[in-house]
């Protein structure tokens, strides 16, 4: 298997710029994710990466073959980078069957009948769809459809497997199933893999690291958990799931704390950050991490409930604190009117700027 | 599994893809190009193009403007085209609305019928109107005689115009169909329930909607109207009148007595340009249809409406137009091909006769004119396939810079009437060394016929390939293949349905084309149609009605084997 190396990788279509500058190292066997609202370039690098689309400039390379290093007559067309990949539609042919869907790559490879037979059982069995060879695609169900779309990346042994949503078509249950599947699968193959969503609860149940972008940029590329846990701007926060945003101004900067006033001027402990020139910033805080406090201490508030909304496994509370509202997440009912809330300093992550959009 | 890092499909020696992207728009440039150069340049030369001392001139269009009679022509083309317009507009609309969205009784059929006219020329389609309202006609008699007086009169402008009109309304009616029977059942449902009744919501909601159709329709039927030769010919001749083309056909035929070139090639010019324009207005009027299209995934039809008691009046309207215009039509042609003279005054039985068939079969030239247009026709339309989906898959599904150039000038044959494409071939192959040796032979008509067709198989393969979604090319590159394989493989498989439709418009374009042939067939490659032009010329009605009545049946019997065994979808 091979590594994937894309450095300062920048499409531009006419005036508008998909993606800008990214650089990206994704070793031997490493299950990256491209994570990112629609429209951020995520796919659009992940064509760029298969050659099905042009970039404008920067580098791509598969190990030490250069796919693409900005000078058109050097790019490597899509047939000839030996890639697999998977599509959200799946693209599975119509009018071949499984086998021959899977057939066709290896013929082009000029592979032997036998050989081929041998290498598609294979593959074929990786997926668990041997008993399916001879059905057409409309006659498999979409989970099926999907397995077999997967076979046919994977027949030719390619170092490097691409996925573009590959999961978005199936439902909610079967969706959670095929995650677990398609990442011990990939485990088991050691298969390089870029993998592109827009599901962040899949991104963070597959992903060795994952790459957040947003508007052609990447934003930030980590562990799933240090992406979840300390996002590196106000747009990770807010995009990876989901977070209060509290207007405060700084009132002391250190090295392993810092103090900030909130809007009802209650004062909160936080986690070291950067405030804007003028001293104002936000605080992001993750409803779930916000506990009700039984006595008044550091980075307490009290707040009148506003809003109950009960979610099954969870209550999700809006509360106000003067000009202060945020949701809090409790697993017991509150009867109340109003709460004692707790606010741990770690849980606070400070930033300069609101996320755009909001 | 084991590593294959430097193995992707094999390199090949040499970029094939791009040797035909390259190779198949030169052969477009010159084959769009080759007709209507010659024409251009004969326009501006004061002797025959291929006379080397040809010297620069305007004064060709000096020469066709003091041409007598020469304004008259221009406006008997104009208000032929407009009224040819107006009239299958009217016709063709109502057509549409009453056959597919009431519940008129017999719509299905008589929706099969009205479409008829589609598959044969107008040309047989003149002859038939002819043969039953001509001054002599099987009706004309049969009205004077019984009620005293036939008031029409086809030998005039306005004569023609209606007939051309009512042979024309069958486009309309199939585009506007098209778009009543494909809007989204929910607008109008969403128009009910905000109050609207069933009569309501159709007018205001469903019948704006056909306005995109009636526009490109309307537009087409014009330029139909002022390219239309056999109409003209057939009832313009008799009385006088001239249009453009019939101006050209006559002019362009006796270039060999007495040299016009210049006059023919002014005239050719200014066709050209009126048509082209024409053309663009219509993609013009086109733009911004989108807010129009309806059709959403989900396959529903709309409800019919309940005309009640009208019903019985429409059907009498309906029935009527198609008894008239399109029965009686098809009828006298059948008619008039077995008997030896077709009068209501003598009984059918007493003149009834198999001569017609009899001299048409034991004639050399007649059997070779059929014979040449079925091999025209059979292989004209698969190498006018291939070709075409060659070019739309460049247009559409390939990498090559050039491919929006590539299909501007391969629809560019819309704006190039039939008589001019047929001149300027014929120009061409006199002008250019080396084409000499396919001068009078059926290779310059499939020539000819192909880049003419070219827009009619590109609209019925274009829109299939647009359903075919682009990811599925893409899988096939990532898999390994070139841009060839992926089409010859993968595309082409897929677009099989579309491919036979292609076939089969073209063939049945073929086999109905006369007036591209007019100067490009000489003794030997005769087809059909031309055989039938000359024929009516000399008014030997017999076997213009017998050749007819085999080209009906030939036609007919394809469409039939085409829709079955192929699956062709042929207008609807």
């Amino acid at each position: 298997m091979a590594d994937l190396i894309i450095e300062n990788l920048t499409i531009k279509y006419g005036e508008v710029t998909a993606v800008e500058n990214l650089s990206i190292n994704v070793p031997s066997g490493e299950f990256l994710t491209l994570l990112g609202p629609s429209g951020c370039g995520k796919s659009t690098t992940l064509f760029a990466v298969a050659g099905l689309n042009h970039a404008t400039s920067g580098t791509i390379r598969v190990g030490d073959r250069i796919l693409f290093n900005g000078d058109p007559k050097a790019t490597v067309p899509p047939e000839r980078r030996n890639i697999g990949l998977v599509f959200q539609s799946y693209a599975l042919w119509p009018h071949k069957t499984v086998a021959d869907n899977l057939a066709f790559p290896l013929i082009l490879r000029k592979m032997g009948k036998s050989e081929r037979e041998e290498r598609i059982r294979e593959a074929l069995g990786l997926v668990e769809m041997l008993p399916y060879a001879e059905r057409f695609p409309f006659e498999l169900s979409g989970g099926q459809q999907q397995r077999v779309a997967l076979a046919r990346a994977l027949v030719y042994r390619p170092p490097l497997l691409l996925l573009d949503e590959p999961l978005s078509n199936l439902d909610a249950k079967l969706r959670e199933r095929a995650r677990v599947w398609l990442r011990e699968l990939q485990e088991r193959l050691k298969v390089t893999t870029v993998y592109v969503t827009h599901d962040q609860s899949e991104a963070l149940a597959v992903s060795d690291r994952i790459a957040v972008m947003s508007m052609g940029r990447m934003r930030q590329l980590g562990a799933p958990r240090e992406i979840y846990e300390t996002p590196a701007d106000s747009f990770v926060a807010d995009f990876i799931g989901s977070s209060n945003f509290l207007d405060g101004r700084m009132i002391e900067s250190g090295v392993d704390h810092a103090l900030v006033e909130l809007g009802d001027g209650t004062r909160l402990t936080t986690a070291p950050g950067r405030a804007a020139a003028d001293g104002s910033l936000v605080v992001a805080v993750r409803p779930e991490r916000i506990s009700v406090a039984t006595a008044e201490g550091p980075n307490t508030l009290r707040a009148k409930v506003e809003q109950k909304v009960y979610l099954g496994s969870v209550w999700q509370y809006v509360v106000r604190s003067g000009p202060v509202e945020f949701r809090i997440q409790t697993t017991f009912e509150i009867d109340a009117p109003e709460v004692l809330l707790h606010i741990p300093a770690e849980a606070c992550a400070l930033f300069a700027e609101t996320p755009v959009g909001n | 599994m084991t590593d294959l890092t430097d193995a992707g499909a094999k390199r090949p020696a040499f970029d094939r893809s791009r040797l035909i992207f390259w190779g198949v728009s030169l052969l477009t440039v010159v084959l769009v190009g080759g007709p209507i150069l010659p024409i251009i340049l004969q326009a501006f030369l004061d002797k025959p193009l291929y006379d080397a001392a040809a010297g620069f001139t305007l004064g060709n269009f000096g020469r066709l403007f003091s041409e007598p009679g020469v304004g008259r022509i221009f406006l008997n083309t104009l208000y032929f085209g407009a009224l040819t317009m107006v009239i299958a507009q009217l016709f063709g609309a109502v057509m549409a609305v009453l056959v597919g969205r009431t519940n008129l009784p017999g719509r299905r059929w008589m929706g099969e019928v009205f479409i008829w006219p589609l598959f044969v020329s107008n040309l047989v389609i003149a002859f038939g109107w002819f043969t039953m309202y001509g001054p002599s006609g099987f009706l004309t008699l049969a009205s004077r005689t019984y009620l005293g007086g036939a008031p029409w009169n086809l030998y005039s402008v306005t004569g023609m115009g209606i007939v051309a009109g009512l042979s024309q309304a069958p486009l309309t009616y199939l585009m506007c169909l098209a778009a009543v029977t494909k809007a989204d059942p929910q607008l109008e449902d969403a128009a009910r329930s905000a109050g609207a009744g069933p009569f309501r919501a159709l007018w205001s909601v469903t019948i704006p909607m056909i306005r995109p159709a009636m526009i490109y329709s309307a537009v087409l039927n014009f330029v139909i109207g002022i390219e239309m030769l056999a109409i003209p010919l057939l009832f313009g001749g008799p009385s006088g009148i001239q249009t453009v083309t019939t101006f050209l056909y006559d002019k362009g035929i006796n270039a060999a007595v007495r040299p016009e070139y210049g006059i023919v090639g002014a005239a050719a010019i200014l066709l050209l340009i009126v048509v082209a324009l024409l053309v663009w207005l219509q993609g013009r009027l086109m733009r911004g249809a989108g807010r129009f299209v309806t059709v959403r995934g989900k396959a529903s039809r709309p409800s019919t409406l309940d005309l009640g008691p009208w019903k019985w009046a429409a059907f009498a309207f309906v029935f009527g137009f198609v008894f008239l215009t399109i029965l009686s039509i098809f009828g006298g042609i059948f008619l008039r091909s077995v008997v030896t003279f077709l009068t209501p005054l003598i009984p059918i039985w007493k003149v009834l006769t198999t001569g017609n068939f009899e001299l048409v079969l034991n004639s050399e030239t007649y059997v070779r004119s059929i014979v040449n247009s079925v091999v025209v026709s059979v292989v004209g339309a698969a190498i006018g396939t291939f070709f075409i989906a060659v070019i739309a898959l460049i247009a559409r599904r390939s990498e090559f810079g050039f491919r929006r150039p590539l299909e501007y000038v391969a629809l560019f044959p819309r704006a190039l009437p039939g008589i001019i494409a047929g001149l300027g071939f014929f120009y061409a192959v006199i002008w250019m060394p080396g084409l000499d040796a396919i001068r009078g032979t059926i290779f310059v008509l499939i020539l000819a016929f192909v880049v003419r067709y070219i827009p009619v198989g590109f609209g019925a393969i274009a829109p299939a390939l647009a359903q075919i979604g682009e990811e599925l090319d893409r899988g096939a590159r990532i898999s390994g293949a070139d841009w060839w394989t992926t089409v010859t493989r993968i595309i082409l498989p897929i677009l099989k349905p579309a491919l036979f439709s292609c076939y089969a418009l073209l063939f049945i374009h073929f086999f109905k084309e006369y007036v591209t042939a007019a100067f490009l067939y000489q003794p030997g490659s005769e087809i059909i149609g031309t055989t039938m032009l000359q024929l009516v010329a000399q008014g030997d009605n017999g076997p213009v009605s017998a050749l007819a009545t085999i080209q009906v049946i030939i036609t007919a019997l394809f469409v039939f084997l085409a829709r079955r065994l192929l699956g062709a979808k042929i207008y609807g």
